[in-house]
């Protein structure tokens, strides 16, 4: 009784409650504002400073510099090792024998009157340098496209098949109503708290045992790159707790007689997950790819471990040019940011689908 | 009752069926995350020092009482345990500045995607790329923020990142940063999930919004903490492209945290099996805590 008069207050104080809400309400709009604009800079200044030369980094650059013209008394040494000019390319592009050895100290006007090239040339070949120079030398000094091209294939052989062997599990396992199951289950449970970091040591010794029995395995060439590739897409389809609760729960949550009418409609398991149970699955499928997606397409531990340099998949490339071009900042900078693209992308095309299937499988855990 | 004795003609089908459908899974589950755990355990009472170690001597117990009696561990691994602690402190705080904050301000606000999806976006970005990120921010002579700020005047000191401090601070910071919308989505859900008149009715009754988070919210989001807190647990002692960015496995001894070591041991110094059982010495009392957690958890949401 105390309760309900306290609800039927006198309205003055209802006009306060609300002005405090809006007050609350327009403070948390701001600090949203805020915390968005802080969260898109470092993303900004990636992209910037993809342009941005060695040399000009120690001043702050809010936009891509303007290409500074290289002068003709650099020395060609200087720029092979700062900027990681392309010597060879370079041969080619002005018509010297590529057999000619260029001294590092070489000034480009020696050059020049070297091998009788006009200045123009010279400076033509050069226009832009300092700002592509980092784009320049990932796209043409570095594997960067196979790269991509097995990142790609790892990560999207990797979801299909995750999905698909995470399905037959849910369905192995749906309504946890025995003992067997319940066993397996926590099992899978086991997954999220064990750190990778904990079976690395062992779990790279065995496949490297198992592989190892292969014919060919050991001789570097298209076998030992295939096989390389395999054991890491086998590690990536192993199952997680997630996929296991998610497809365990959704499948449990279809009703007993739908399976049962199916069957005495002749039906066998198989048919019955491809025509019934898939339809039904949309949302955790989706959650399953909006969360596997971005953990694949960026793993780094398992292939720099598994892959060979010459067959690695993005991220190991970009940790090696990184040792490689170590003084040449903007190469680095450059792969990070052509690294993080492509799934912003997708990301920002499906993001509804992205912002669903995370609060559903905020959910399951 | 007599059902349970003998199992019908068509439950021992339905049996056959469920574990024909989960076995391909959990041939490979088995084989590569338990299985390893026992292929490990025989080493760990050798001093195998590499992967095709020739000569394996067993030394039984040495490698696991090296934590308290081997100086040379010791300088290794206490130092980088203590790296990891703090870092496992200042991330699990930025579990609540970021993820809680951003869940209730956003419960505030009512939900909205556009949020949503910038918040959410530095979880697509690798762990590596989020490390050099944070050299390319805060290197100390030529971090894009460390100018900006120096530029706005609001630090008079460039922030280096290759420092001890700078190491420590700014890498949870970002990490925090990366998983913010992770957290979120966590909290969000928890929040989303108490009934709306038990808010109604503080609101009503006058409580103020500090004693609504602790009397209304908080009480009714268990689950969500726990599982946030797991999370946040387990990948912290767990951090590693990040710290490959920064420079660990090279030039940065202040970003050697736990992992690092461990790797290092098993690829590149040649201790191997003092390494495997380190990594076993640290992180089993962790597996352990993290299903307790999981119980725990499952209890309160059931």
């Amino acid at each position: 009784m105390a309760n309900a008069e306290k609800r039927t207050r006198p309205a003055a104080k209802g006009l306060t409650i609300s002005w405090r809400r809006r007050l609350l309400r327009v403070f948390a709009v701001l600090v949203m504002v805020i915390y968005s604009i802080v969260t898109i800079f470092p993303f900004y200044a990636l992209f910037v400073r993809s342009f941005v030369p060695t040399k000009e980094s120690t001043q702050l650059h809010l936009w891509i510099p303007e290409a500074e013209e290289v002068r003709m008394d650099r020395e060609v040494g200087n720029l092979a090792v700062f900027y990681d000019l392309d010597l060879n390319d370079m041969k080619k592009a002005l018509g010297i024998p590529p057999t000619d050895f260029l001294m590092a100290r070489t000034t480009l006007q020696e050059v020049a009157e070297k091998y009788n090239i006009p200045e123009e040339k010279i400076k033509e070949y050069f226009a832009g340098f300092y700002t592509y120079n980092g784009w320049k030398t990932l796209l043409r000094g570095t594997d960067f496209w196979g790269a991509i091209r097995r990142t790609i294939f790892v990560a999207g052989i990797s979801l299909v098949l995750m999905i698909a062997l995470s399905i037959c599990t849910g369905y192995g396992l749906a309504g946890l109503v025995r003992r067997d199951q319940m066993l397996v289950y926590n099992l899978y449970l086991l997954q999220m708290v064990i750190p990778a970091m904990l079976i690395l040591l062992p779990q790279y010794m065995l496949v490297q045992r198992i592989l190892g029995l292969f014919p060919g395995y050991a001789a570097k060439g298209p076998t030992r790159q295939i096989l390389q590739l395999i054991g890491l897409i086998l590690i990536n389809i192993k199952g997680t707790a997630l996929s296991t609760m998610i497809f365990t729960s959704a499948i449990s949550g279809i009703p007993k007689e739908i399976e049962e009418s199916a069957f005495i409609d002749g039906a066998n398991p198989l048919q019955y997950i491809r025509h019934i149970l898939l339809p039904l699955l949309k949302v955790p499928i989706i959650s399953l790819v909006v969360i596997q997606l971005p953990a694949f397409y960026n793993q780094f531990l398992e292939p720099y471990v598994y892959l060979d340099p010459d067959n690695s998949t993005l991220l190991p490339l970009i940790q090696t040019v990184a040792g490689q071009f170590s003084t040449n900042f903007q190469v680095i900078y450059s792969a990070i940011f052509a690294s993080v693209v492509p799934l912003i992308i997708v990301y920002l095309l499906f993001r509804r689908f992205f912002v669903e299937g995370v609060m559903a499988g905020a959910i399951k855990g | 009752m007599a059902a349970r004795k003998g199992l019908s003609k068509r439950q021992k089908r339905t049996i056959l069926i469920q574990w024909a459908f989960l076995t391909p899974q959990l041939v490979l589950f088995v084989g590569l995350t338990i299985v390893p755990f026992f292929v490990a355990l025989p080493i760990l009472f050798t001093d195998m020092a590499q992967f095709n170690d020739p000569q394996i001597n067993p030394v039984g117990f040495r490698n696991f009482v090296a934590l308290f009696t081997d100086p040379s561990v010791q300088r290794d691994y206490l130092p980088a345990l203590q790296r990891t602690l703090v870092f496992v402190v200042l991330n699990y705080s930025t579990v609540y500045i970021f993820g809680l904050s951003l869940a209730l301000l956003m419960y505030e606000v009512g939900f909205k995607g556009g949020f949503f999806t910038v918040i959410y976006l530095p979880l697509m970005v690798s762990g590596l790329a989020v490390g050099y990120m944070a050299v390319m921010l805060f290197a100390k002579e030529t971090g894009t923020a460390n100018l900006l700020l120096l530029k706005l005047k609001v630090i008079s000191q460039a922030i280096d990142i290759y420092s001890r401090e700078g190491t420590a601070f700014i890498l949870p910071l970002l990490v925090g940063w990366r998983y913010a919308g992770y957290n979120m989505a966590i909290f969000l859900t928890g929040l989303l999930g108490i009934p709306q008149e038990t808010i109604e009715a503080s609101i009503v009754d006058g409580a103020s919004y500090l004693q609504r988070l602790f009397r209304v919210y908080f009480p009714q989001m268990w689950p969500s903490f726990i599982l946030a807190t797991t999370m946040c647990l387990i990948g912290s002692f767990a951090v590693f492209d990040e710290l490959v960015a920064m420079g660990a496995l090279y030039v940065n001894p202040e970003a050697k945290l736990l992992s690092i070591l461990f790797f290092t041991y098993g690829f590149q110094v040649e201790r191997l099996a003092m390494g495997m059982t380190l990594s076993v010495e640290t992180f089993v009392p962790l597996v352990i805590l993290g299903v307790a957690l999981q119980r725990l958890q499952r209890r309160l949401q059931y």
